[in-house]
């Protein structure tokens, strides 16, 4: 039986562990000023990147006993990292399911004027946002802010 | 101005709570949202249609001078992309 002192860490796996624990952790760059447009892939890449390394350290862990540790922790954290990837890569497809919307007003083209109730109510329409509150100039411009709601 | 599927008084709840003082729309019936061609078919809880995020700048005249359409729920534009987007209308 090997003295396990003599045994080497295994690097791969603690690497693995950091890189999928940053993937996990990046998801949370969306509520800080990270600019958003690159966030999605590397939401998806990192979680990638660590589970590579993790199955690195395992197959040494489990080719190498004599010398690499991890066998047991090594496995669960690839596990967990591959439920990581898999979750990911569902919300990454999931995320980006939007209608094409072709049939919105394009830049140059007037849209609609419309009618709805405000949050106490009253009816108002696109028109009336363009009027002048008491004390104070026309808006030059409105900016329609759709969103998906269920706050 | 914001709009959702959002009922009126859960877009006041909204609006109170986080101090906004512009318009919020209740768009509950889908009406401007589908006239706008942004209908998200089952995109909301249970299956329930509702908006996709997108934003237009409309000028007085009721043209649009800027829009943004995001290709993935969690990337909106930034308060700055909005600003000086405002900026340009004199």
């Amino acid at each position: 039986m090997t003295d396990s002192n003599t045994k080497r860490a295994n690097s791969t796996l603690w690497i693995g562990l950091l890189v999928t624990v940053l993937a996990i952790a990046s998801n949370f760059l969306y509520f800080f000023k990270f600019p958003a447009a690159p966030l999605p892939w590397i939401n998806l890449t990192l979680p990638g990147i660590g589970l590579i390394f993790l199955l690195i350290g395992v197959v040494r862990a489990f080719s190498q006993p004599r010398i690499y540790r991890g066998k047991i922790w090594g496995s669960i954290a690839s596990v967990v990292a591959a439920l990581v990837v898999a979750g990911s890569a569902l919300f990454f497809v999931g995320a980006r399911k939007m209608p094409s919307s072709t049939g919105a007003p394009q830049v140059g083209q007037r849209v609609p004027d419309f009618m709805l109730l405000d949050s106490t109510g009253q009816s108002v329409t696109l028109t009336q946002l363009f009027a002048a509150s008491p004390g104070a100039p026309p808006p030059k411009a409105v900016l329609l802010v759709f969103y998906r709601g269920y706050w | 101005m914001a709009i959702s599927v959002d009922a009126p008084e859960d877009s006041e709840h909204l609006r109170s709570k986080q101090g906004y003082t512009f318009t919020f729309l209740s768009d509950s019936k889908r009406e401007v949202i589908r006239r706008y061609d942004l209908l998200h078919k089952a995109g909301g809880p249970d299956e329930s249609d509702i908006a996709r995020p997108a934003e237009f700048l409309i000028d007085q005249s009721g043209t649009v001078r800027w829009e943004n359409f995001t290709e993935d729920i969690r990337v909106r534009p930034r308060a700055q992309q909005m600003l000086a987007a405002a900026r340009t209308i004199r």
